[in-house]
């Protein structure tokens, strides 16, 4: 309804040209939670940006061709289930819930099963953040499939 | 923390707050708020809570922004909203009171990095002091988010995710819907004809807006 092309052709170009690089900023986000600041939440933020940008400023077809409508659902989905997998696997190790610690796989040390797990659970977290966004804009716009 | 620059944002952000209240064009207010996020994650990262900082830029100045802009373009961009004099008078006392109550309170406060806090006691040191060992992990935020401290994070998304679930419950057209329902009124689908049954009051409370907010959104 009110989505799709922007007026001006200024919006529009800055539009195409910014979203890529905030997809990859948020990616970054992400991945780089271990040394800087982010992680799950606000990568998750900037992913959900990058894909409601064109959304607003490009023609309907192509926007929505770029991240489809099922997309929100299905992320939130997938993310949150990456998460609580995560939880899961230590406990057939004989952990506790969450407990990435507990996992053994030869060669690799307990502290770098945790950071791996930190990292699972930061992609996790920024797939549920992305997908909930997402499909929250999606439903407002009325553009959603039951 | 550099006390000139912190009462300045403190004053940006109350006139950021109190403009975005009284303005009249809700777009106006989005973008009021959006700036009050970013003066707010500036404090953030003044205090070197870069994470806290980058989560407001990210989510409060940037996503909530774009969330409220569709709300607007769905419905209305000018707010109705009535001016009631008396219940202005009667609130006064009670917000005066609010901030006197929460201003004694501050007074009880730890100065900030005093490691004698409360908040610095018991497991916070473990935390700290073991987080490299224990996970590899430089940044202690992330380390207590998403090890120590994850199955808070797991109901925060959960949260999230039953966010977005329940938005697509309540605001999702369904087939078979009356066509004429605005979204705002529409209850959500298969309710029975008899709870649903609109009496005069609703009718009036659920229509007359979607007039105006049609005459507002052809704007």
């Amino acid at each position: 309804m009110m989505t799709g092309a922007y007026p001006s052709v200024v919006v529009r170009v800055v539009g195409a040209l910014l979203s890529p690089f905030i997809l990859l900023f948020g990616l970054y986000i992400v991945a780089h939670g271990h040394y800087g600041p982010g992680g799950g939440f606000a990568g998750g933020g900037f992913l959900a940006v990058a894909a409601i940008l064109p959304r607003v400023t490009l023609p309907e077809s192509l926007a929505y061709k770029l991240v489809p409508v099922h997309f929100g659902p299905l992320m939130g989905g997938v993310g949150m289930l990456l998460f609580l997998l995560c939880g899961l696997v230590p406990m057939f190790f004989g952990g506790m819930f969450l407990d990435y610690g507990a996992v053994e796989i030869a060669g690799i040390a307990a502290s770098r099963m945790r950071y791996l797990g930190i990292l699972v659970v930061e992609i996790g977290v920024g797939l549920a953040v992305f997908g909930a966004m997402v499909t929250i804009f999606d439903v407002l716009m009325d553009r959603s499939e039951t | 923390m550099i006390v000139p620059l912190d009462i300045i944002i403190f004053l940006v952000l109350i006139i950021a707050a109190v403009l975005a209240i009284n303005v009249k064009d809700l777009l106006a207010a989005v973008a009021l708020l959006a700036g009050y996020s970013l003066f707010a994650s500036l404090l953030f990262a003044g205090v070197n809570a870069v994470d806290v900082s980058l989560v407001e830029a990210a989510l409060g100045a940037g996503l909530t922004g774009v969330l409220f802009i569709g709300a607007i373009l769905a419905t209305s961009r000018h707010s109705t909203a009535k001016r009631n004099l008396r219940r202005r008078w009667t609130m006064l006392p009670l917000i005066a009171a609010f901030i006197g109550l929460m201003l004694f309170a501050s007074t009880g406060l730890p100065d900030r990095g005093d490691p004698e806090a409360p908040a610095h006691q018991g497991v916070s040191r473990t935390y700290l002091s073991q987080s490299l060992e224990d996970t590899e992990t430089p940044n202690v935020v992330t380390s207590l988010l998403a090890d120590y401290r994850s199955q808070d994070t797991l109901g925060e998304t959960l949260v999230i995710v039953t966010a977005a679930l329940a938005a697509m419950l309540v605001l999702v057209r369904r087939e078979g819907d009356d066509e004429d329902d605005t979204r705002g009124s529409d209850p959500g689908g298969d309710t029975s004809g008899e709870a649903r049954g609109t009496t005069d009051d609703e009718q009036e409370s659920g229509r007359d807006p979607y007039a105006d907010e049609r005459e507002g959104g052809r704007r």
